[in-house]
């Protein structure tokens, strides 16, 4: 072999070196349990297409299946396999603790996508990205209270709440916020109870036929997502009690309908895919070293009958 | 028949659990009135229907001596198989055809229960996941719902009415009544008890113990497929989780109603009062009002007293006699 082939040889080699190198970002995701329901499975197919459109990046793409031990061996695989950076949709928000403080300390950043852990965590995560669900519920307190005052009964309407599955952070953050905005905005409207609809469109129907019975004045109904507030519609429906506003969270596709015939009237947009690409970016502003605030939201707009011709149809 | 201590002993032994019912019916009657409205009682039965239609198949599966955990999985699945073929091939056709699928399942799961005579717990235990991956497979993950929900006669099962009465509640009742008789006074029904009761006498005495079970599992996967006509006629649209956990209430439900989990004893009677228990207790609880955390206490109470009374009118004493 010659001089110059040799050169040559390591010319390219220097090359092939340094391209590899603006392609070496390898990230990790471990989601919560892809196709349980459609959110999820639009956020995976998301996140996997805007990794495609991305050259500089390779992802590892794990799902949990809602079980939390698994999750935790899904989180040494890619700590073995020395991810860049690694992103959780956690199953649980304390048991996964352990293994995201494993994680960073090996040096890996962890990114939380979609729901928090529990803050005891928080010292071992890099950032978290997705909705922010106190918000969320202020929101439709407003929507709720906006509605009111243009019906002219902010100053007696009475109001139930059926919140999610009971002790889910996402769940407690929007009665939180909901609980909390309400009087601020409209101090008269009454909130006569809060029972969990469990995420669940039958068992939220059935709750409210029990509060349909118990009492015969209800102005409105906020619905901790939009699955669970059609089925408080559907039981109202059932039971041909009319004038009932309606507000929810992650406008669904049934709610998006519900909406267009004018049954229901407002919730808040939240797009799996604007939750996916945010957590992606996140992953790739941490490696690159960036400055990111640790509580890293997207934006999750109000939605009503009004506006809703700004916004597609949800897919899922 | 004169009222001796005797004869009340002896009602109460064969009636335990409807004492029990009537109990709580009257300590909820009193707490809020409106627990004894004519529409809140039919509003419950009807919420009702869809665990109690799954109930009753499962009573026969466990008066035959197995279990059957992949009821809640199946109902998802049937649910979601029907919804999605409402759009595809028309509801005429999509409802023979969820029924025809279902039932495969059934036949599936008691093929391998009855004839190759595998542990039910083991088997279904199995099917609950698997019928679950089957139910995601066939949806891709999403929700499904009935495009045109106001131009479907879909609807009439789950929403409509026959003489003022709720379809699922009609549906329910015509349902326990036949599986009642079949249970009660039908060859197969004595069939069933035998080879719960003991399988070994009864091969002995020439029943096919395996054709039996099998049967069993069939008759859980009819109703089954019944519930997930109400459920998606109901709602016209569903998650693929809809079912989920449902096998446990089910399970709960015959077992309030005093079948035994060994097989060869309960009634179908006796699990429509269960499955109205459970209902009741949910909804008058909500009707109290009391904090949600403490109602899944109270409601675990609520059903450990029922069964408490039921076997302490059996053996006629509140104490066991052992203890």
């Amino acid at each position: 072999m010659n001089l110059t082939m040799k050169v040559a040889l390591a010319c390219t080699t220097a090359m092939i070196g340094t391209a590899a190198a603006a392609q070496s970002m390898t990230i990790g995701i471990t989601q919560n349990n892809v196709g349980v329901d459609s959110y999820q499975t639009t956020y995976e197919q998301a996140f996997i297409a805007a990794a495609e459109a991305n050259d500089d990046v390779e992802v590892v793409v794990l799902d949990a299946g809602g079980d939390v031990a698994r999750q935790i061996a899904q989180m040494e695989d890619l700590i073995q396999q020395e991810v860049d950076a690694i992103i959780i949709w956690p199953t649980n928000g304390e048991a996964v603790i352990p293994a995201v403080r494993k994680a960073s300390q090996a040096d890996i950043p962890v990114i939380v996508t979609n729901s928090n852990i529990a803050e005891a965590g928080f010292d071992f995560v890099a950032s978290f990205s997705g909705p922010d669900n106190i918000t969320q519920g202020s929101r439709s307190a407003e929507i709720m209270c906006d509605k009111f005052t243009d019906m002219g009964i902010q100053d007696e309407a009475r109001v139930v709440q059926i919140s999610g599955q009971p002790g889910y952070t996402t769940a407690i953050e929007r009665a939180q916020g909901f609980e909390e905005r309400l009087p601020e905005v409209c101090p008269n409207v009454e909130l006569v109870e809060t029972q969990p609809g469990d995420w669940n469109r039958e068992k939220s129907q059935q709750v409210m036929e029990a509060f349909l019975v118990k009492y015969d004045d209800i102005d409105g109904v906020y619905a901790g997502d939009d699955n669970m507030g059609v089925g408080a519609l559907n039981a109202a429906k059932a039971a041909g009690r009319d004038g009932i506003t309606f507000v929810g969270a992650t406008n669904f596709a049934v709610g998006y309908e519900a909406m267009e015939a004018g049954d229901y009237w407002g919730s808040i947009y939240q797009s799996p895919v604007d939750d996916a690409e945010a957590a992606l970016q996140t992953a790739i502003d941490t490696i690159n070293g960036e400055d990111l605030p640790f509580l890293n939201y997207f934006d999750t707009p109000k939605i009503t009958q009004d506006n809703m011709g700004d916004f597609t149809k949800p897919v899922f | 028949m004169k009222l001796t201590k005797q004869s009340v002993g002896t009602f109460l032994a064969k009636q335990g659990i409807l004492v029990a019912f009537a109990v709580f019916m009257i300590g909820f009657a009193l707490a809020n009135q409106r627990f004894i409205d004519i529409d809140n009682i039919a509003g419950v039965i009807r919420s009702s229907a869809i665990l109690g239609v799954m109930a009753l198949g499962v009573t026969f599966v466990v008066i035959g001596g197995n279990l059957d955990l992949s009821v809640g999985s199946m109902m998802s699945f049937s649910t979601i198989v029907v919804l999605d073929l409402h759009d595809k091939i028309g509801p005429a056709l999509a409802i023979p055809a969820m029924f025809g699928l279902t039932l495969l399942l059934g036949a599936f799961i008691g093929f391998l229960v009855g004839y190759l005579k595998l542990n039910s717990l083991i088997v279904t235990l199995g099917m609950l996941s698997a019928i679950h991956g089957l139910t995601l497979t066939w949806s891709g993950g999403k929700n499904m719902d009935i495009a045109d929900k106001s131009g479907t006669w879909f609807s009439v099962f789950g929403q409509d009415r026959l003489l003022g009465i709720p379809m699922p509640i009609l549906i329910f009742a015509l349902l326990a009544a036949i599986l009642g008789l079949v249970m009660a006074k039908t060859p197969f029904g004595r069939k069933v008890y035998a080879v719960g009761g003991n399988g070994q006498a009864a091969t002995f005495s020439g029943i096919p113990r395996a054709r039996i079970v099998f049967f069993t599992y069939l008759v859980s996967a009819f109703c089954v497929a019944t519930a997930g006509l109400l459920q998606a006629s109901r709602s016209l649209g569903s998650q693929n989780t809809v079912g989920q956990g449902m096998e446990l209430e089910v399970l709960a439900a015959v077992i309030l109603g005093g079948a035994s989990l060994l097989g060869g004893s309960g009634t179908i009677f006796k699990t429509v009062i269960g499955v109205l228990i459970l209902g009741f207790i949910q909804n008058g609880l909500l009707l109290v009002g009391l904090d949600f955390y403490v109602q899944y206490i109270v409601t675990w109470a609520i059903i450990i007293l029922a069964v408490w009374l039921d076997v302490a009118a059996k053996r006629g004493s509140l104490w066991s006699p052992i203890a």
